[in-house]
């Protein structure tokens, strides 16, 4: 299967020696798309390219990033825009912008001077997780590199358009990956999500006209605007999905790593891409396809869509993991593309501590500002550790369903959604596992390494 | 005005109002613990969640055991808001009481239960609580978690009025925004996440602005609660009866909640009036509470040989009366004290005493001197009613009325040779006021304080918790107050008893009925006053 087209164009600098500077970013061709399109393209025709390329946001909600532009309000000289990058990469299983930053910052702040040309703002603030250290000081330099050589500056490329980037370094917080907690954060605020509406692209940073993209799709607009926005969409094999990303996969294959390819991959192509599983005598038992809040796929659940109208009729008959990972293809199925970075578990694991596990982080993320969101959260983890633990009845695993269903649609953000949705596939698709554990005094055979339950300090307890 | 549906009924809502705040204009309750009409709106409690119709509505995705099938199956459930987020547009249909609606209710409050310490017993919260409240009226299930719930701090004391308590809160964060927004001092913020977060006080601060008994009245749980209220009462024992503070020329409104069997004032809490105070008192309006039963005269005092002798209040009476008789006997001019800590009933009858009976010309004011006010609800005078004393005095012809200092030079002078004072309040110290006693003074007083100290005779009245009144405020509002408890044997109004003392010169006032006085104060327009029911 390493037939697989896959077109290196984001990655297209991360094998060269010293990537993440300038010197060697520039010589391979770093800033030549800026510079053309500065001097050359009026904002509507960048804003018209993206729009063109289908770039599905990459930060896991797939919200198109051109019809995201689109919202800001009319420019209006005491309104600034601002553009923040989030770069709080915090979604369990996900790493993949950090390899953007780490290898290849000057594609991220290259995508960020195009796009401040293409929505009027001249401040941009990257808000970059705070463990992601060397992400923080590569950018920092490339910053400092770009403010040496003039692109940044009061005339990038000699236009009259001044431009500046900020790094804004995080305090690891899940939630500030939510783009209004983000903001709030960034402002010095306790990061806790906004109420919404406004809209951050009516009243964002500091009350301000504000587009937050993530770093993937910042990063793929030097690539957009280089091929032009139709060419670049058509490297999909997907409709309305456009380009090109990033894979992730961690978990139970041979080579977990972040490569990338058209969007529309199949999961059984990128678990190949990894090497396949790691050990042949244990098969794969389930997938979560794109960041932990996303439902966990079986390999063994078909498409049942028998009516040709259906989205996925296509792939009637077939297992879901030969769907292609598209926004759309994925909520058909009734889970998410998210981050589209995966977690592959095979047969040792018991999805039982898998649930647990996931939960303890919901628990230990929740803002605690809305009430099904502080108490759900803590009590579907407290649930899931007396399962485990096996201080559980039957009844308790049709708790975990009810509390799910209470908790879901009930908040401010979608934290809570995003724990209520992996928890009732969790339910659903290993049922059996959890009625077992609940019956037979806990899980027996469980991986879930035992030395980081005093790490949670008894929170879950 | 325009209208929109709630629960089938149609209301009327005032451009930018949120469901919730047309449905509490309209008297009509949605639930909700974050939400507070003062304050801003965080939507974080989930209570007040609604349910608008629409023509296609939004489901969520949920899950469901389908036992005939032996598995689970796709369900939705419609997407409901908060009503204190959402505005009221023209003919919106919103139901809160609809089954998904209903539903929600239930499991927040079942949310919030869930880690609380159902501590009742012990909460002076108890029978004023929304957890109370709304367990009743929305869950009214047992408890589903029987582990071990999450604890918090408890019995923190946030500064000298008010302590705190972790495992009841429900983190709506009103006393923070309280805080923040009308005492516009960010003394209160949250620390820590998820279910184990906590309200803290800001680092090296203590909660002691001039507003901090507020955060307990707006806690709408057992988290704050007041160091001088805790375990004194249960507040089902307790009645309001709806008055007018006396701390300063605000006017505060305010229900006086009290003890009836003991006829004992336990505390004083803010009534909503949006024209003066809207929902917030001061802490030392809501500790004024204290004057009613501390320093409070409850026999007369008569000077004799020897010293002070106490009598009964209507042995004080007669002696008045006699010393009155005697200085209209003897030719002398009798000064008439006013008081701008009395009602303008009290102060109106002692108006007419002074021109018909006395025929007095020497008029003044007793006042307290003041204290620091602000621009939030505290007025620099800090006596409730200056300006209806001043007004009814001026009714009946004094024009002007001078000040306790006056009054010293007049009797220095000799040009008044007896004092009639109403009141307990007064800018001059015990001391300084000694030197009137070279002339008779008679005092009617509710409580101790430098004119009852230096009197000849005391008469004991009533308190304003003991009577019906008026007070008028610094902008001219007259506002009636309701008495709350009696007054002890043989004490009245000082209305009624300067009536009796006239009855005791021989001369009539024709007041019979509090209504009488009432109708003879000065045209105004007292407010409204509410059911007498908390």
């Amino acid at each position: 299967m390493s037939t697989i087209d896959t077109t290196c164009l984001l990655t297209d600098r991360y094998a060269l020696a010293d990537s993440f500077t300038y010197a060697v970013a520039e010589k391979a061709g770093a800033y030549a798309t800026a510079r053309k399109v500065l001097t050359g393209m009026q904002p509507d025709a960048i804003k018209a390219e993206v729009k063109a390329a289908n770039i599905r946001g990459r930060g896991g909600a797939g919200f198109p990033a051109g019809v995201k532009w689109g919202f800001l309000p009319p420019p209006d000289p005491n309104k600034p825009v601002y553009l923040v990058i989030n770069a709080d990469e915090g979604e369990p299983g996900t790493f993949k912008d950090r390899t953007i930053m780490e290898k290849d910052p000057h594609r991220l702040l290259e995508g960020c001077i195009i796009a401040m040309r293409a929505i009027g703002a001249h401040t941009t603030y990257i808000y970059v997780r705070g463990e992601l250290v060397t992400s923080i000081k590569r950018l920092e330099q490339g910053i400092r590199d770009l403010r040496a050589k003039g692109v940044l500056g009061k005339r990038p490329f000699g236009i009259d358009h001044a431009m500046d980037i900020h790094v804004h370094p995080g305090g690891g917080a899940y939630i500030c990956g939510e783009e209004t907690s983000l903001l709030n954060s960034l402002e010095g605020y306790r990061g806790e999500p906004r109420l919404k509406p406004p809209f951050p692209a009516v009243s964002g940073a500091f009350g301000m006209p504000t587009i937050v993209n993530n770093v993937e799709t910042i990063a793929s607009v030097p690539d957009i605007l280089k091929l032009g926005g139709a060419a670049w969409s058509a490297l999909s094999r997907l409709p309305n999905d456009g380009g090109t990303r990033l894979y992730g996969v961690s978990g139970h294959v041979k080579n977990p790593h972040v490569f990338e390819g058209p969007v529309g991959l199949t999961l059984r192509e990128m678990i190949d891409l990894c090497g396949g599983m790691l050990d042949a005598s244990r098969p794969l038992k389930g997938v979560i396809p794109g960041g932990s809040s996303t439902p966990v796929l079986r390999p063994d659940d078909l498409v049942h869509a028998p009516d040709a109208a259906h989205p996925l009729h296509a792939w009637h008959g077939k297992s879901h993991l030969d769907v292609p990972m598209g926004v759309d293809t994925m909520r058909n199925l009734g889970t998410m593309l998210g981050t589209c970075c995966a977690i592959v578990m095979d047969s040792s694991v018991n999805m039982v501590e898998a649930a647990r596990n996931l939960m303890r982080f919901y628990h230990h993320e929740s803002c605690g500002q809305c009430t099904p969101c502080r108490e759900g959260t803590g009590w579907l983890a407290e649930i899931c550790d007396r399962i485990a633990d096996g201080h559980a009845t039957e009844a308790d695993v049709e708790l975990l369903v009810d509390v799910s269903n209470n908790m879901m649609g009930n908040t401010i953000c979608a934290l809570a959604d995003g724990t209520a949705m992996p928890m009732l596939a969790f339910v659903r698709k290993f049922r059996g596992e959890f009625l077992a554990a609940a019956r037979e005094g806990g899980v027996k055979n469980g991986r879930l390494d035992q030395a980081v339950v005093p790490l949670l300090g008894g929170r879950a307890a | 005005m325009p209208t929109f549906k709630l629960n089938g009924q149609d209301l009327e809502y005032q451009p930018g109002d949120t469901i919730i705040r047309a449905a509490w204009r309209a008297g009509i309750e949605i639930p909700h613990y974050c939400w507070h009409p003062g304050l801003s709106v965080v939507a974080s409690c989930r209570m007040c969640l609604v349910e608008v119709k629409s023509g296609r509505p939004m489901m969520l995705p949920i899950m469901q055991w389908d036992a005939k099938k032996n598995e689970y199956v796709d369900a939705t459930k419609v997407k409901l808001v908060p009503a204190c987020q959402q505005a009221v547009t023209d003919g919106l249909e919103v139901s809160s009481q609809s089954e998904p609606a209903k539903a929600a209710h239930a499991t927040v409050q079942e949310f919030l239960l869930l880690n609380h310490p159902v501590d009742c017993p012990i909460c002076d919260q108890a029978g004023e609580c929304k957890l109370q409240d709304y367990w009743l009226a929305h869950q009214t299930k047992l408890k589903r978690k029987q582990t071990e719930p999450v604890h918090k701090s408890k019995a923190v004391r946030f500064g000298p009025t008010i302590v705190y308590d972790g495992e009841r809160c429900v983190m709506c964060t009103r006393c923070i925004r309280f805080n923040d927004e009308v005492a516009k001092d960010p003394v209160l913020d949250m620390r820590e996440r998820g279910n184990v977060n906590e309200i803290c006080l800001s680092p090296g601060r203590e909660l002691d602005h001039k507003y901090t008994l507020m955060s307990e009245h707006v806690c709408p749980v057992g988290a704050l609660t007041s160091r001088d209220f805790r375990f004194k009462a249960r507040v089902w024992f307790l009645k309001a009866a709806p008055s007018v503070c006396s701390g300063c020329a605000t006017g505060c409104n305010m229900f006086i909640d009290f003890e009836p069997r003991a006829q004992e004032v336990q505390r004083l809490r803010p009534r909503d009036n949006e024209a003066v105070n809207k929902y917030w008192m001061c802490d030392d309006g809501m500790m004024s509470y204290r004057r009613f039963h501390e320093g409070r005269v409850t026999a007369g005092r008569v000077r004799a040989t020897g010293g002070l002798v106490d009598v009964t209040p209507s042995a004080a009476l007669t002696e008045a009366a006699a010393l009155l008789a005697a200085a209209k006997k003897a030719g002398k001019k009798v000064g008439v004290v006013f008081s701008a800590q009395h009602s303008s009933e009290d102060n109106h009858v002692l108006a007419k005493f002074a021109r018909d009976v006395l025929g007095a010309s020497s008029v003044y004011l007793a006042a307290q001197g003041g204290w620091d006010g602000d621009a939030i609800l505290r007025d620099a005078d800090n006596n409730p009613n200056r300006a209806g004393a001043t007004a009814v005095a001026a009714q009946h012809g004094f024009a002007s009325l001078g000040t306790t200092a006056k009054l010293l030079a007049d009797v220095a002078s000799g040009s008044v040779g007896a004092v009639l004072a109403l009141g307990w309040a007064s800018q001059e110290s015990a001391a300084e006021l000694a030197a009137l006693s070279k002339v008779p003074v008679i005092s009617l007083a509710s409580n101790e304080g430098a004119l009852p100290s230096i009197a000849s005779v005391l008469v004991p009245v009533a308190t304003h918790a003991e009577t019906n009144g008026t007070f008028t405020n610094r902008h001219g509002l007259a506002q009636q107050f309701k008495r709350a408890i009696h007054a002890p044997d043989g004490i009245k109004s000082a209305w009624e008893t300067l009536a009796e003392l006239a009855r005791a010169l021989g001369a009539t006032i024709d007041f019979g009925k509090l209504e009488d006085v009432r109708r003879a104060l000065p045209a105004s327009t007292p407010t409204a006053q509410p059911a007498a029911t908390a």
